[in-house]
């Protein structure tokens, strides 16, 4: 009879250990899962950085040249027509158009 | 009759039985904390795991929130850098034409009748401006001659328009300097109200006042611009 409630106590110890057992193991899992799923969020956030930095590098380069085109144009514009708004901006300092005062 | 005390056998039967049952309570038992345990391995792992991505999730909201406006910084600052760059560019432009001109004002002075022409304007806009029947005119020495001359055709002018006289007299104790490209300053009110037309003056005025009509010769109207008073 001893003997036989002494194995009756192993056994509900067995499972008593085996309790505590699976508490440790679901800690253990849950963090194992939580990693992963960060390191997968970590890899969508550097993907989308990077798409985004290279977008933001293309848009300045085509932005950069659109701008180098519309200053070429404003030089030719110079070079065209600085002599002749010279000329108007002169005549006009010369060219004085007086009027009178109108009394009111 | 005396009773016997359980047979052997039976005695064994019971203690079998006695063994086998608390065999079997423990093992009911054991299941129990088994099922129990699982149970709880269950609750606890995904309690913990929602929990922590929860925690996670919001994080990185947060993060792609930061990455996309930090996006639309950069590119904002970009298209702004870039119209400076253009605009300056412009003003630069601008900037040299005024330059040119500056350099090219003396060359005004170099004919004789249209000086003289130019000067009797000047002189009756400030005639007119000023309105009173003596006023001085500053000018540069070498200018003297045909300043009286365009003196006197402003004066005769200035009489037909307004019907009254005015007079104009050289202040000779105050040239304009040599270096001035020309024009003269038109001088009232007792010394107190001056007019100054020379040629840098005028110039200057122009810068402002001419901006606008020279940017269009020069670019050609501005689609964007919405007021034009």
């Amino acid at each position: 009879m001893c003997q036989a409630e002494r194995e009756a106590s192993k056994i509900v110890q067995k499972a008593r250990e085996f309790r505590t057992k699976r508490v440790k193991e679901a800690r253990d899992e849950a963090k194992n899962e939580i990693a992963s799923y960060k390191s997968q969020k970590e890899e969508e956030f550097k993907k989308f950085e990077a798409e985004h930095s290279q977008g933001n590098q293309q848009a300045e380069d085509e932005a950069n040249k659109e701008a180098e085109k519309q200053i070429q144009l404003i030089k030719e514009a110079g070079k065209k027509s600085q002599a002749g708004v010279v000329k108007n901006l002169l005549a006009a300092v010369l060219e004085a158009k007086p009027q009178p005062a109108v009394r009111a | 009759m005396s009773q016997h005390a359980l047979s052997d056998q039976q005695v064994d039967n019971e203690l079998r039985k006695m063994t086998a049952f608390i065999k079997q309570e423990a093992m009911e038992k054991a299941r129990e904390i088994e099922i129990k345990a699982n149970e709880e391995f269950e609750i606890e792992k995904s309690k913990l795991v929602r929990q922590e991505t929860d925690a996670i999730d919001s994080q990185y909201e947060k993060k792609f929130k930061q990455a996309t406006m930090s996006q639309q910084i950069t590119r904002s600052t970009v298209s702004n850098k870039t119209r400076l760059k253009v605009l300056s560019a412009r003003q630069e432009l601008l900037d040299n034409i005024f330059e040119d001109a500056q350099k090219k004002l003396n060359e005004g002075a170099k004919d004789k009748g249209k000086y003289q022409k130019a000067l009797k304007g000047l002189i009756l806009e400030g005639f007119y401006t000023l309105n009173e029947s003596e006023l001085q005119i500053r000018a540069r020495k070498q200018d003297y001659d045909v300043v009286k001359k365009a003196i006197t055709e402003a004066e005769q002018e200035y009489k037909k328009k307004v019907g009254k006289d005015t007079k104009g007299t050289i202040n000779e104790q105050q040239p304009l300097p040599e270096g001035s490209a020309g024009g003269v300053w038109i001088v009232g009110g007792d010394g107190k109200i001056d007019i100054n037309n020379t040629f840098e003056a005028r110039l200057e005025l122009l810068k402002t006042s001419a901006a606008p009509a020279v940017r269009e010769a020069l670019f050609g109207k501005n689609e964007n611009r919405k007021f034009v008073d």
